[in-house]
C-alpha cells in the first residue's frame, strides 16, 4: 500500500490567510457584485424578464475577464488564488453570466496551451468559454464517445458533451477528446456557432447549463495528445474543480449569513429563535462547515498556484469538503428559515439551488471521494476497490 | 498565502533538530518509565526538563532566564511540530508547564516565581490545577471552596474534583471563593497550596479505562492553612486570571490536537491492511470511504488551524479556540470509533500502559477526555454561538 499520509506533501504550509491585497480585491468584487448582481437581477433571470448580458458587459468594463490572463496577453496576471476568491464571490452573489466558466475553465486551458491570441481576446472581453468534458452526466467519462479527427487541413470534433457551465451563453468550448489515432486525449477549442447547443431545463437557470453536440465541428488544436497533455488536462480540470468547490462554499457562506441574520430577528414564544440552544448548536455546526470547506479550498488554490505536489490530493479534498458543507447548509439553511424560506418571493432559494448545483458539477463528492481514495493509495486505479 | 516556511524558520528548525539529536531522552528511557499521571515526573523527565530549560528550548518564545530564546510564534510552531514528529513529550506535567507556571510568571510575586514557577519549568516540582468542583463543572464560576484570611494565613475548606495528577503533584494552583457576597465572577481568588499541607486529602478516582492508573482525583480541604503570601495576584481577581491562564494561544493547544490527530490517522493507515484483510470487498469499500472522510477532516483541521494562526501572527484575532477544540476533539473521537469497530472483538483487549492504541475501545473512551474536559463540546458550541456569532444568550 502506498498510504501517503495526509498533508505530508504539504508540510510547512504556513500562511493560509488572504493577504491584505487579496482581502481588498475580495471586498471590491463583493461590493461591485452587490450592485450588478443583486438579488433583483438574479430574480429577473429566474423569471425570464432579463438575461445575463448586462451583468457580463459591466464586468468587461471593469476588466474582470482580464484578471488572471497572463500579462503578455494584455491581462493582469493574477494567480489562481485570486481566481478562487473571485469564484467564491460569484457563488455568494449567485451571479449569472459566463465569468465563472471563463475565469476558471477557459483561461486555465488557454494558458496551458499558450494560446496568446485567444487569451488577449478573453482579456478584452471578446471571447468567453467553458470546459466541455462531461458526457452523459459524468464529469470524467470512463469511455468518452467524443472523438477528434484530423482531415489533413484541420481538426474536426464529433460527440455530445453534457452539463457545460454557461453552455448556452459562452462563445467557445474547450473540448477534451481522444483522437482517432488512439494517441490519447487532446484539447480542442470549438466556436459556439460550430456546435449545436441545447440549453438544459434546470431549476437553476442562472448557471445557463447546456448540452453541446458537435457534428464534425471544426476545431482548433490547443494541445496535442501525449503525456504532457494528460498532465496539462489534469491541471486544467483541477482548477475547474477547486473553483467550483469554492464557488459552492461562497453560496453556502451567504446561506449561513442570511440564516444567522434571520435567527437574530425572528421571534417566537416571546424570544428570538437564535436564543434557543437547539438552533445555536446547529448554527455553530453550520459555521464550522463553512469555515472548514473554505479553509481547505484556499489550501487547494495555493497548492495549485504554487504547483505543489499535494495539488491532486488538495483538489479532491476541497471538493469533498465543499460537498459536506452544502449538504448541511442547503438543508439547515432552509429548515431554520421555516416557511418563509420555502417561498419563491424570498431570495434564499437562489442560494440553495446554486449550492446544490455546485455539488453536482465538476464531479460530485462521491466521485471525488473515490478519486481521493486512489490518490491516497487506498484503492487501485481504475476503481477496482480493495487494498493491496 | 504561501505553503512554505521562510529560510530563517527552516534554519531555526535545523538548529533545534541538531540539539534534539544530542539531548533527547532515548526511546528506551521513554518506554521504560512512562509517566503514570499528568503530574508524575519520571527520572528521565526531570533531566529532560532541565536540559530544555538550560538550552532555551523549553518555551522558545520566552527569554533565556525563563527557559526560552525569544523566538517568534512561527518558530514555536515548528518546534512543537518537530517534538511531535519525534514522539517526544515536551513535559509530563502539561498543566504545570503550560498553564500554572505561565500564570505565575504573569501574575505572581518574584518569590512565587522563584519558588514555584521556575522549579516547575525545570522539572523539579510538579503542579496540578484545582478548578472543577462537584457543583461547578462547566459553570466554573459557581465554585464554592472557601478561602478565608486569618492573620498571616489563609484557611481553605471545600472540595475539588477531576483534578488531574493531584496524587503526584507537589502543589495545587487552587481556585477558591474569597468573597461570597458579590456576583460569582468577582469573588474568586487563586491560592498556592502544597499538597502535603495538613487537612488536604487526595482520593484518586478510578477511570473507565486503566483503572489501575488513575489520573483524576477528588481533593478534600478541611481547614487547610497556608501562608497569606500564597495568594496569587490580586484578591478577587481569580476569574480574570483564569481567562488568562486558559488563553491557549501561546501554548498552541490547537496545534497539539491537530498533530495528535495526524499521528492517529497515520497509525490507522499503517494498521489498515491488517484491519481489512478478512473483510469482503464491499466492506472494504465502505471502510475506505469512511477513511477518506477522516482524511478530509484531518487535512481540514490543519488548514483551519494554520489559517487562524496566520491571522494571529498578523496581529488579528487569535484562532477561534472553541471552533478548533470542538472540531479536533470530535475528529479524534470519530477516528477512534471507526478504528475500534473495524478491528472487531479484538478492540476489547485492554492496553497495558497508560497510552492507548488506535483500534481499541479504550482508545475510543480516552477521547472523551477531550470532548468533556476544558469546556465540553456543548459548551464550546455555546461559546461559538454567543461569542463568535453574537447570538443572544439563552
Amino acid at each position: 500500500m502506498k498510504a501517503s499520509v495526509c498533508c505530508k506533501d504539504a508540510e510547512g504550509n504556513m500562511d493560509l490567510e488572504l493577504s491584505s491585497d487579496q482581502i481588498n480585491l475580495r471586498d471590491n468584487i463583493r461590493e461591485v457584485l452587490e450592485g450588478i448582481s443583486s438579488p433583483e437581477t438574479v430574480r429577473a433571470i429566474y423569471e425570464g424578464t432579463s438575461t445575463s448580458e448586462p451583468v457580463w458587459n459591466q464586468m468587461v468594463e471593469l476588466y474582470w475577464p482580464a484578471m488572471s490572463v497572463p500579462e503578455e496577453s494584455e491581462g493582469l496576471g493574477l494567480s489562481f488564488v485570486e481566481v478562487a476568491l473571485l469564484c467564491e464571490e460569484l457563488g455568494r452573489a449567485t451571479t449569472p453570466g459566463p465569468l465563472l466558466a471563463t475565469a476558471s475553465q477557459l483561461i486555465p486551458a488557454l494558458t496551458e496551451a499558450k494560446a496568446t491570441t485567444q487569451l488577449a481576446q478573453v482579456a478584452a472581453g471578446d471571447l468567453t468559454g467553458a470546459l466541455a468534458i462531461s458526457e452523459a452526466g459524468r464529469w470524467q467519462p470512463q469511455q468518452p464517445q467524443t472523438v477528434a479527427v484530423s482531415n489533413g487541413n484541420g481538426w474536426q470534433v464529433s460527440g455530445t458533451k453534457t452539463d457545460v457551465v454557461s453552455g448556452s451563453e459562452v462563445g467557445s468550448f474547450v473540448v477534451v477528446a481522444p483522437t482517432h489515432d488512439q494517441q490519447g486525449a487532446g484539447l480542442f477549442l470549438v466556436q459556439a456557432q460550430d456546435a449545436e447547443v441545447s440549453p438544459t431545463e434546470s431549476i437553476e437557470p442562472t448557471l445557463a447549463l447546456a448540452d453541446v453536440t458537435f457534428h464534425n465541428a471544426s476545431a482548433t488544436l490547443l494541445l496535442e495528445p501525449g503525456a504532457a497533455t494528460t498532465k496539462a488536462i489534469d491541471r486544467i480540470t483541477q482548477q475547474a474543480v477547486v473553483a467550483m468547490a469554492i464557488h459552492t462554499v461562497g453560496a453556502c457562506r451567504r446561506i449561513f449569513e442570511v440564516t444567522l441574520e434571520y435567527a437574530k430577528v425572528r421571534e417566537q414564544y416571546g424570544q428570538l429563535i437564535g436564543s434557543f440552544q437547539a438552533l445555536k448548536h446547529r448554527l455553530a455546526d453550520m459555521y464550522l462547515a463553512v469555515e472548514r470547506a473554505n479553509a481547505v479550498a484556499y489550501y487547494a488554490s495555493v497548492a495549485i498556484a504554487e504547483d505543489d505536489n499535494a495539488r491532486a490530493m488538495a483538489t479532491h479534498t476541497a471538493k469533498i469538503a465543499a460537498g459536506d458543507c452544502q449538504r448541511l447548509l442547503a438543508q439547515d439553511g432552509l429548515q431554520l428559515h421555516g416557511g418563509i424560506g420555502f417561498t419563491w418571493e424570498n431570495d434564499l432559494h437562489f442560494l440553495l439551488k446554486r449550492a446544490k448545483a455546485g455539488e453536482l458539477l465538476c464531479g460530485s463528492s462521491r466521485y471525488h471521494r473515490n478519486q481521493l481514495a486512489q490518490v491516497l493509495g487506498l484503492t487501485e486505479a481504475p476503481n477496482r476497490g480493495g487494498v493491496q | 498565502m504561501k505553503l512554505r516556511f521562510d529560510a530563517s524558520v527552516e534554519a531555526f528548525r535545523a538548529e533545534f533538530l541538531e540539539w534534539l539529536e544530542q539531548n533527547r531522552p532515548s526511546a528506551d528511557e521513554l518506554a521504560a518509565e512512562p509517566a503514570r499521571s499528568s503530574a508524575h515526573l519520571p527520572s528521565w523527565a526531570r533531566g529532560w526538563a532541565q536540559r530544555l530549560f538550560d538550552a532555551g528550548w523549553l518555551i522558545p518564545g520566552w527569554p533565556p532566564e525563563l527557559g526560552g530564546r525569544n523566538a517568534g510564534a512561527v518558530e514555536t510552531l515548528v518546534y512543537l511540530e518537530e517534538l511531535n514528529r519525534h514522539n517526544i513529550p515536551r513535559t509530563t506535567n502539561p498543566q504545570g508547564v503550560g498553564i500554572i507556571a505561565p500564570s505565575l510568571i504573569d501574575y505572581g510575586t518574584q518569590e512565587q516565581i522563584d519558588r514555584y514557577a521556575i522549579p516547575v519549568l525545570r522539572g523539579e516540582l510538579s503542579a496540578c490545577l484545582g478548578m472543577s468542583e462537584p457543583d461547578a463543572g462547566s459553570d466554573l464560576a459557581s465554585l464554592k471552596t472557601r478561602a478565608v484570611f486569618d492573620g498571616d494565613s489563609i484557611v481553605l475548606n471545600g472540595q475539588k474534583v477531576w483534578t488531574s495528577g493531584a496524587h503526584d503533584a507537589d502543589f495545587c494552583f487552587m481556585f477558591c471563593r474569597t468573597d461570597p457576597d458579590v456576583p460569582k465572577h468577582r469573588g474568586i481568588s487563586i491560592v498556592l497550596v502544597p499538597m502535603d499541607t495538613p487537612g488536604l486529602t487526595v482520593r484518586p478516582l478510578k477511570e473507565i479505562i486503566h483503572p489501575h492508573l488513575p489520573d483524576l482525583n477528588e481533593v478534600f480541604l478541611d481547614d487547610v492553612m497556608v501562608p497569606a503570601e500564597n495568594l496569587v495576584g490580586e484578591l478577587n481577581n481569580g476569574w480574570r486570571m483564569a481567562n488568562g491562564a486558559l488563553a491557549h494561544e501561546r501554548n498552541l493547544v490547537w496545534l497539539m490536537a491537530v498533530l495528535g490527530n495526524e499521528s492517529a490517522f497515520a497509525n490507522l493507515l499503517e494498521m489498515l491492511p491488517q484491519l481489512l484483510q478478512d473483510c469482503t470487498l464491499s466492506e472494504q469499500t465502505s471502510a475506505i470511504d469512511d477513511l477518506v472522510g477522516l482524511h478530509v477532516d484531518t487535512v481540514a483541521a490543519r488548514c483551519l488551524g494554520y489559517r487562524g494562526f496566520a491571522r494571529y501572527t498578523k496581529g488579528g484575532t487569535a484562532p477561534e479556540q472553541a471552533l478548533m477544540k470542538v472540531y479536533t476533539s470530535e475528529i479524534r473521537q470519530r477516528l477512534a470509533l471507526f478504528a475500534a469497530e473495524l478491528a472487531g472483538p479484538a478492540s476489547l483487549k485492554p492496553s497495558a500502559k497508560r497510552h492507548t492504541d488506535v483500534g481499541t475501545l479504550e482508545d475510543f473512551y480516552s477521547t472523551f477526555a477531550s470532548t468533556i474536559s476544558a469546556g465540553s463540546s456543548e459548551i464550546q458550541r455555546n461559546i461559538i454561538a454567543e461569542k463568535v456569532l453574537s447570538l443572544p444568550r439563552s
